[in-house]
């Protein structure tokens, strides 16, 4: 790696006025499981890395609001998610994420917040977390906003975060009842990079599907929703032919990209079949 | 550009201070301390050869600034015979066979360490996804499952 400035900040708006809007090699760093490999490869030469642990202590927290809502600091590790009694209870689909997505150490050190803010499609959390509604709280040098999780992403790495802004939080409304599952699809081992990542949450109502979210990762450039395939699942009944206009759907719908974990036409197979597992999962509960 | 900062820390049991730069890696910081027990060798965190316990939590040297270990605990594989006697779990590597070349024992001793931690009686399941994160090259992987196992048991 080449030299570079290291600056560690004590409190978040200090954090923000370190980053610099129209300075691509001024980057904050949470975990930097992520960073270090760009920049290990050269991809990414940093000329100052804005340190984020001394924010720490006060945006690491993991609280569940009176209406069931879980908010997860963005300075919680991934291990943190892994092992915590709420989201165990209450979203076990992403504790379960969690068994596969890379290996312990770097659950132990990666941040929810880097996580998500990376725009690698090939993340497993930012597809569970839109399947599930999620929302991300956003500050910045004059205000803070807040959007659904999906319209963070942008394009191939890309998201619509200025380049002073930082995630604070993200917010995971209560399941109520809604099922969902993540199915994750590698080529090589079952901790790898997917080649395709498919989650899905829906409510059920007399046995048909109602308000279902289907997200799609990996195969696309971005974290994507299946609007057409969601439609073909809205108010039907989970049967087969259901899930199979569902799964062609989606397969229609996804610009899919071939890289090393497959072809597009391979990927847009998988996609076709796993989103129909994916709902088969959700339905049943899954056990791990 | 010279951006060296001094840090303080404590290294396997002793404080420690030395002046580095921001671009250096947990694993190269160790090198300076004649400490060769956690090795560089995928350099993407996936082989679990550079494994290393930061304040008792395991990371990987190669994906961990070196300056983020000031003021915390830095514990290497080269501690666990601190005592004079090998650990429970270095005793049933040897016992169990769980090597062949060794490069990769260092990283699969600490996280065994840290797995029985928190499963003291490990299923092969959780053996598995617990060490998913290193790899062997001489595929010692059953008699790995096996020494982890034993060290369990004593």
């Amino acid at each position: 790696m080449t030299p570079f400035e290291m600056v560690e900040p004590a409190s978040l708006q200090e954090a923000v006025s370190l980053l610099d809007p129209q300075e691509p090699t001024i980057r904050p760093v949470a975990g930097g499981t992520a960073l270090m490999l760009m920049m290990k490869s050269g991809v990414f030469q940093p000329m100052r890395l804005v340190c984020l642990h001394g924010i720490e202590p006060e945006h690491s927290r993991i609280t569940l609001a009176a209406n069931g809502a879980l908010r997860i600091g963005a300075m919680a590790t991934l291990r943190q998610v892994e092992k915590d009694a709420n989201v165990a209870a209450r979203l076990p689909v992403l504790k379960r994420a969690m068994r596969t997505l890379s290996n312990v150490r770097v659950r132990n050190v990666a941040r929810v917040g880097g996580a998500l803010a990376h725009g690698d499609p090939h993340m497993d959390l930012p597809p569970v977390l839109a399947a599930l509604g999620a929302r991300v709280a956003i500050a910045g040098p004059k205000q803070s906003r807040e959007m659904p999780l999906e319209e963070l992403y942008a394009g191939y790495y890309e998201t619509v975060l200025e380049k002073n802004e930082l995630i604070t939080a993200v917010t995971v409304p209560a399941l109520d009842g809604r099922k969902a599952a993540y199915m994750k699809v590698t080529s090589r081992t079952a901790d790898d990079w997917p080649s395709l990542g498919v989650a899905v949450s829906f409510g059920l109502k007399n046995g048909a599907i109602r308000d279902p979210l289907v997200v799609v990762s990996a195969a696309t450039v971005k974290v994507t929703r299946m609007k057409n395939a969601e439609a073909a699942l809205q108010n039907a009944a989970p049967d087969d032919p259901t899930l199979r206009r569902a799964g062609d759907a989606a397969a229609e719908e996804a610009e899919i990209l071939s890289d090393s974990h497959g072809s597009a036409p391979y990927k847009r197979e998988l996609l076709r079949v796993y989103l129909r597992r994916a709902v088969r999962e959700a339905l049943a509960g899954s056990a791990e | 550009m010279n951006t060296a900062r001094t840090i303080t820390f404590t290294l396997n049991g002793q404080q420690v201070s030395t002046a580095i730069e921001p671009h250096r890696n947990l694993v190269e910081l160790l090198q300076r301390f004649d400490l060769f027990g956690s090795r560089e060798s995928c350099g993407q965190g996936l082989c679990g050869c550079c494994t290393v316990l930061v304040d008792d939590v395991a990371v990987s040297g190669c994906l961990y600034f070196a300056t983020w270990v000031d003021g915390k605990s830095v514990t290497t594989v080269e501690h666990l015979d601190a005592d004079g006697a090998l650990s429970p779990v270095q005793q049933a590597f040897i016992d169990a066979g769980a090597f062949q070349c060794g490069y990769c024992t260092p990283g699969f001793i600490l996280m065994s360490h840290q797995l029985l931690k928190e499963h003291p009686n490990p299923s092969d399941d959780d053996i598995r996804h617990y060490l998913s994160g290193n790899l062997c090259r001489c595929a010692a992987y059953p008699e790995i499952i096996e020494a982890v196992k034993l060290a369990a048991k004593r």
